[in-house]
């Protein structure tokens, strides 16, 4: 049963959406679509409040434990509710409520969550120009290859670079252009799409057939 | 120990501080470098300007906060281009980490200077989970996937919205993402529905998406902090993507600068390892 059912489930929505790709708006089966459609947005606002209810029985299992690093835990646990409860009160109750400017939801995210998330993100600049000087050799006729190539694309991309590639004769910019972005990129970029998106639809027809079943946590 | 040694084992808190102050330094000191402008911006500006005034377009917020140095300025300058042509502007997110917050201050800033009214003038549908189905059941009704705004306003009170039942009433979509939601832009909507769209990304995830502006899926392309320079410049308002340049330019030389000097004390070092062991 507990394995029957989630893979009738899979079964049918799968089918259903991909029958129903086939018939016109306005029919039964098309309109089936837009259905199952809004089933999911629906299921999956539920699997988002499993995640609050996830992580806080996690966090506070390992306060109750005083695990290691307990106290940062407690901190987890505040910010959540401290952002999740003001946003989902009324605004005609209070200002402060909602997800409105000026609501408590819109000051955490404003100016506690946006700017630790962009200090964050800057920080990679700071580790990746470490990396580069250590990392980044031309050990091989691959890596020199790769170091050439980054080398002209970085220049290319700066305003300082693109005057430096214009002292040399030829559209050197727009050669990269041309050439390595719209040429070897693009055809190795297509190549990963392509293999990419044969992968998905192979997974999901083992997933609608049920062969694939890792997702209730079986091999 | 000889200088190329020592180069190479140099501590890297040198590092951190060279990049540091090559980003500090060109927000003291300007350098107001010149920007030039490449085909795939220019396409995307060409395309926003094609669009007849007064249109329906949308705005998607698809990008972290993480990520809002390169792709803010895309939003601003693209609500800039859009509310200059009197174009009514719908926006929404399918990133739930703040994307209907970031559309929320951004466009509410930007209606203020052009005299724009909330629901007439421009919506923000906010987010919804699972980005296929909002994407999908949007081609046959906004409504059922977004019953009401960001703010709970039921759709059928905001005048815009009941213009917009569907694609089919939309001019233009112009995608700014840091993520893969770009490709199902393409794959769902573009492939679909045929609504033309333009994809504003970060300097990483643009290379991917040179392939879609090739195929004429993607109609231009906006590739990171130098792509949003572009725009701005094209839009004729020069902000934060035009000023980040000198501190981009200076970084970037920086790294170049780094990797030489990294290559040369390895190979010396090499040859100096070499001749001890002869």
């Amino acid at each position: 049963m507990r394995t029957t059912v989630p893979v009738l489930i899979a079964f049918i929505s799968g089918i259903v959406l991909v029958v129903s790709f086939f018939f016109r708006k306005g029919t039964w089966l098309g309109d089936l679509e837009q259905e199952f459609t809004v089933w999911l947005t629906i299921v999956g606002g539920f699997t988002l409040l499993l995640g609050v209810v996830s992580i806080t029985r996690v966090n506070w299992t390992a306060v109750k434990r005083k695990k290691e690093g307990w106290k940062y835990k407690i901190l987890t646990l505040i910010a959540i509710f401290a952002m999740a409860i003001p946003s989902v009160l009324s605004p005609d109750w209070s200002p402060l409520f909602g997800r409105a400017e000026g609501s408590i939801y819109d000051w955490l995210f404003q100016y506690q969550m946006s700017p630790m998330m962009a200090t964050m993100f800057a920080t990679l600049a700071f580790y990746i120009a470490s990396a580069a000087f250590r990392a980044f050799r031309a050990r091989s006729l691959e890596a020199t290859l790769l170091l050439v190539t980054a080398t002209l694309i970085m220049l290319w991309r700066i305003p300082m670079g693109e005057w430096f590639l214009n002292l040399f004769p030829g559209d050197i910019p727009y050669l990269l252009n041309t050439y390595i972005m719209g040429g070897i990129n693009m055809a190795v970029q297509r190549g990963i799409i392509i293999g990419a998106a044969l992968g998905a639809a192979s997974m999901s027809l083992r997933i609608i057939l049920g062969i694939e079943r890792t997702y209730m946590g079986k091999g | 120990m000889n200088f190329w040694e020592k180069m190479e084992k140099m501590d890297r808190r040198w590092v951190y501080l060279m990049v540091g102050l090559s980003v500090i330094l060109p927000f003291i000191f300007p350098l107001d470098l010149p920007i030039s402008i490449t085909p795939e911006a220019q396409s995307v500006f060409d395309e926003v300007e094609k669009i007849p005034d007064g249109s329906t377009v949308m705005l998607v917020f698809d990008y972290y906060p993480s990520t809002i140095a390169e792709c803010e300025p895309m939003a601003i300058a693209a609500l800039h281009h859009f509310f200059r042509k009197n174009c009514k502007v719908i926006t929404l997110s399918n990133i739930p980490l703040g994307g209907p917050s970031m559309a929320e201050a951004v466009t509410r800033d930007m209606a203020e200077k052009y005299n724009k009214v909330y629901g007439v003038d421009f919506v923000n549908l906010g987010y919804k989970y699972g980005y296929v189905a909002v994407l999908s059941g949007m081609g046959q009704s906004i409504k059922s996937i977004f019953p009401t705004d960001n703010s709970g306003t039921p759709l059928e009170e905001l005048p815009l919205m009941t213009n917009v039942p569907n694609y089919d009433s939309v001019a233009f979509i112009f995608e700014i993402a840091d993520n893969a939601t770009a490709d199902y832009w393409v794959s769902i909507v573009y492939a679909q529905y045929g609504v033309p769209m333009v994809c504003g990304t970060t300097a990483v995830s643009a290379p991917k998406y040179y392939s879609f502006v090739a195929s004429g899926q993607f109609k231009g392309l906006l590739g990171g902090m130098k792509g949003a320079a572009e725009y701005e410049q094209l839009v004729g308002h020069n902000a934060a993507a035009v000023t980040g340049m000198s501190a981009q330019s200076l970084v970037h030389l920086l790294i170049i600068f780094l990797v030489i000097l990294g290559n040369i004390s390895f190979f010396l070092g090499r040859k100096g390892h070499k001749k001890e062991l002869v």
